[in-house]
């Protein structure tokens, strides 16, 4: 192979140039070894290239932390488990009042409130009170251990008159939502002064390789948390206590692709559609024959089949769909003579996707029966079909029953491409309707203190255009890694509000969000005047984004005030909402694309 | 049927009947000798003042009094129907005398430029959605204005000192630099056309025949920037004119109350 002459050597980047934890020192690493669970794993399960006191060193870090600190908050997402070294940490166990971690419930504002926001209005934009910018009443925030950390306020009443869970030594927590991008379900706090072990999610995936502790940490997710997420699924929510026992204990979990999508997704999104379907793995092929129920557990996964010599998107699926069912019911209540059919589709990964996979015989005999009638997939051929069928059966183009309404290919591949099936409450706008008032933004203005939180600019596909404001994501990238917990998702609501007096203007928030829907923005009083750390003298920022208007009584003043119906707030994550929202204004699937 | 389509024969409909319920009412007053141009002029009147309200709920987007969406509907046929009650109750065109004149001078423009707003709300959006793949926002126009006059220039600056060059430098400075910088005519503002751009792509091409390979290539990015801009034009046009619109439409409405609430009061007092 020739080389051009002008090429610029540089060393190649390798996996841990940049470790999680830069200061930790061969002697921490070899303790670490000493203790259990690293001194019980098998050296021989990993490979060359990663061996476990690699992994300790370039994966984890370890933490400090005083009594009150607040180590992971309940809704929090996160990329990392925690190993508990020594001390004694609290898992909060009742839910800690939103209060006691700095955030504040929206209180929506009475009519005369909203009314005054008009004449009330800073004459200078990104305003706030001395309260707004930093948080006297709530918990205390400081730099402990060189990070910026939550203490709660009266610890010892907090703990007190809680039902609550003491997890010591060799004691591991938040690996579930580490692993399979949940939220924690707890509040962990430290009891005593605790030395705690940090693993990021890709050490975490490196050390179970190790069988018993992969075998550990399965056997705690089946015993725990499996069947709640099972129960989570529509289709089995009939299913009696005994039936969920049997398909719990039947399932197979699998993970595809890369759990930080968002780090290749500026790149990935510039590739071609074929380019890119190409490269995402496959979960399930096309024409195989369906021998198990997939369920998508975490993450996005793309429906497609063969055509000419690409494929073609049909679907994408999320959190808690199920891929395969059509088939399987069309095979078990076939006639009889007729022959089976095989999967119509792919199932793809895209960005990454966990996956529960029950094999059919469970599915037939467990979940069939409970599931009602009316709620199965339509027949993929009608009976007549079937019984004149011969093998190969004819396949339906659109990857969905006949006849029932679909969205267009290319519509679907740019939301895929784009990711915009991440959106619980995306931004759409009809360009065939919007008359470029700016109602929407000069509404959101007038609820935000004069400065809007969305820009009317976006991705657009042909007469769709995707705005960019926060969509209130099922996958909140941006909710990983906020030092104080500042950007939380409502647990009532589902919108991810940012709490601004806890918020320390560390921009994590912003980097992480793919959409760029996150400003950091300096912040003044009201008599224009900026704040200024104390210590440093620097600005104090803060994130500012889209909060769905919930302290208003109007709701999102944005679609309130378009005159045109050409704005909606709309979940793409769920392909039948949009489908919805095009079919109610007339739009015919092909003539979007 | 489509959510617009029912929404459509529902709003229809129901201005039908009211329509029809004021007609019978006023035939009734008439059959009874009352002063039916009380009721047709009252209800007129106050159609006038619930039209007005939609200004007032477009500045109050954070209070729940229904969405901006259905009061641009009840708008629009209100509209419709104080039409047909000011028909009752002027049933002529033209009205003698200068104030009774000028009130119906001022409600027919108030009414033309509703009517002809209703037309541009549902046509311009199609039009400005399918010029060009990126979206223009009006307050950046004048920057994106200025940034493809530079690129322009950049051009020009690139270009190596060959006969040809010279040529295009010539043409650059006398027909397109002045396209560049300026801004368009009140003309094409008033009625966007592609004459412009025919007639300078139209010359650019009638220079060819003078240029070599690398002006020539200078010469279609010449071309691709004049339709660049003729397209940032016939946007700010068209956004222009919907701004323009709804502040005309906004002064003749609050002129129109204000003139109708006189002709009203002139009439409480002289009528006996």
């Amino acid at each position: 192979m020739q080389f051009p002459e002008n090429a610029v050597e540089v060393p190649r980047p390798q996996r841990w140039d940049e470790p999680f934890d830069p200061e930790m020192s061969d002697s921490e690493v070899a303790w670490l070894l000493t203790r259990k669970p690293f001194s019980q794993l098998d050296n021989k399960a990993f490979p060359r290239s990663a061996p476990l006191a690699a992994i300790l060193r370039n994966d984890c870090r370890l933490r400090r932390h005083r009594p009150g600190e607040v180590i992971v908050r309940e809704g929090d997402y996160g990329n990392s488990a925690f190993l508990v070294l020594s001390g004694n940490v609290q898992a909060l166990l009742t839910r800690l009042p939103p209060a006691q971690l700095g955030r504040s419930s929206p209180v929506k504002l009475t009519w005369r409130q909203a009314l005054k926001q008009l004449w009330n209005q800073s004459l200078y934009p990104e305003s706030r009170t001395p309260a707004d910018v930093h948080s006297q009443l709530g918990p205390r925030i400081e730099q402990a251990d060189r990070r910026t950390t939550v203490f709660l306020q009266d610890f010892d009443g907090v703990l007190s008159d809680r039902q609550d869970l003491s997890l010591g030594p060799n004691d591991l927590f938040g690996e579930i939502a580490a692993m399979y991008r949940s939220p924690h379900v707890a509040t962990v706090v430290a009891q005593t002064e605790a030395v705690l072990l940090e693993i990021r999610w890709q050490g975490l995936r490196l050390i179970r390789r190790d069988g018993r502790f992969s075998q550990q940490l399965e056997h705690h997710y089946r015993q725990h948390w499996l069947k709640t997420h099972l129960r989570q699924t529509p289709a089995f929510r009939y299913l009696p206590e005994d039936a969920l026992q049997r398909v719990a204990d039947s399932v197979r979990m699998r993970s595809f692709g890369r759990n930080e999508w968002h780090n290749d997704f500026e790149k990935t999104r510039k590739l071609p559609p074929a380019e890119q379907i190409e490269a995402e793995p496959v979960v399930a092929s096309e024409g195989s024959h369906p021998i198990e129920l997939v369920l998508v557990r975490a993450g996005f996964a793309r429906v497609c089949h063969d055509y000419g010599s690409g494929h073609r998107t049909t679907a994408y699926l999320s959190k808690g769909r199920l891929f395969g069912l059509e088939e399987i019911v069309h095979n078990v209540y076939r006639p009889e003579g007729a022959p089976p059919i095989p999967l119509q589709n792919s199932l793809r990964a895209v960005g990454f996707v966990d996956t529960l996979h029950i094999p059919l015989e469970v599915v037939v005999e467990d979940l069939l029966p409970y599931i009602r009638r009316s709620e199965l997939p339509r027949p993929l051929l009608s009976t007549r079909q079937q019984r004149t069928a011969v093998a190969p059966l004819p396949l339906p183009t659109t990857g969905r029953p006949e006849g029932e309404a679909e969205l267009p290919t290319g519509l679907l591949e740019f939301i895929v491409q784009n990711r915009l099936n991440n959106g619980q409450q995306a931004m759409l706008i009809d360009l065939d309707r919007c008359t470029r008032c700016d109602d929407c933004v000069t509404a959101c203005a007038k609820t935000h203190d004069g400065n809007p939180r969305f820009a009317r600019v976006g991705p657009r596909y042909d007469r769709l255009q995707f705005a960019q404001a926060c969509m209130h994501c099922l996958d909140p990238i941006c909710m990983i890694g906020c030092p104080t917990g500042a950007i939380a998702r409502d647990a009532a609501t589902g919108t991810v509000r940012i709490h601004e007096p806890i918020c320390v203007g560390c921009g994590t928030c912003a980097n992480a969000c793919p959409y760029q829907n996150i400003q950091m923005v300096e912040v003044r009083d009201q008599r224009g005047r900026f704040y200024r750390d104390q210590q440093t003298q620097f600005p104090i920022l803060k994130a500012t984004k889209c909060d769905m208007c919930q302290s208003q009584p109007s709701g999102p003043a944005c679609v309130a005030a378009c005159p045109h119906d050409a704005l909606t707030r709309i979940d793409l994550s769920q392909v039948d909402a949009l489908q919805d929202w095009l079919t109610q204004r007339g739009v015919p699937g092909q003539e979007a694309t | 049927m489509n959510r617009f389509l029912k929404r459509r024969c529902l709003g229809s409909s129901l201005t039908a009947v009211a329509i029809a319920i004021l007609v019978l009412a006023t035939w009734v007053t008439k059959q009874r000798l009352g002063h039916a141009a009380f009721l047709t002029g009252g209800t007129t009147l106050a159609c006038v003042f619930l039209l007005i309200l939609i200004g007032l709920r477009r500045r109050v987007p954070m209070l729940p009094l229904l969405s901006m969406s259905t009061w641009v509907q009840i708008h629009v046929y209100t509209g419709w129907f104080v039409l047909a009650a000011y028909c009752l109750h002027v049933p002529r065109l033209f009205v003698s005398g200068m104030f009774e004149g000028g009130l119906a001078t001022l409600f027919w423009g108030c009414m033309g430029s509703g009517f002809y707003g209703l037309y541009a709300s549902r046509r311009l959006p199609r039009k400005l959605s399918a010029v060009g793949n990126n979206e223009v926002r009006f307050e950046q126009i004048g920057w994106q204005r200025h940034a493809i006059a530079e690129a322009a220039d950049a051009l020009l600056q690139e270009l190596k000192a060959t006969p040809a060059a010279v040529v295009l430098a010539d043409f650059y400075r006398a027909s397109l630099q002045p396209f560049f910088l300026g801004r368009p005519s009140a003309a094409y503002v008033a009625i966007p056309n592609g004459t412009r751009r025919r007639r300078l792509l139209n010359r650019l091409g009638d220079l060819d025949r003078y240029l070599e390979d690398q002006t020539r290539q200078t010469a279609n990015r010449y071309a691709a920037l004049v339709r660049l801009r003729d397209d940032l034009d016939y946007q700010y046009a068209l956004q222009f004119r919907m701004r323009v619109w709804l502040i005309v439409h906004a002064a003749l409405s609050i002129g129109l109350l204000t003139w109708g609430c006189l002709h009203a009061l002139l009439a409480i007092r002289f009528s006996g």
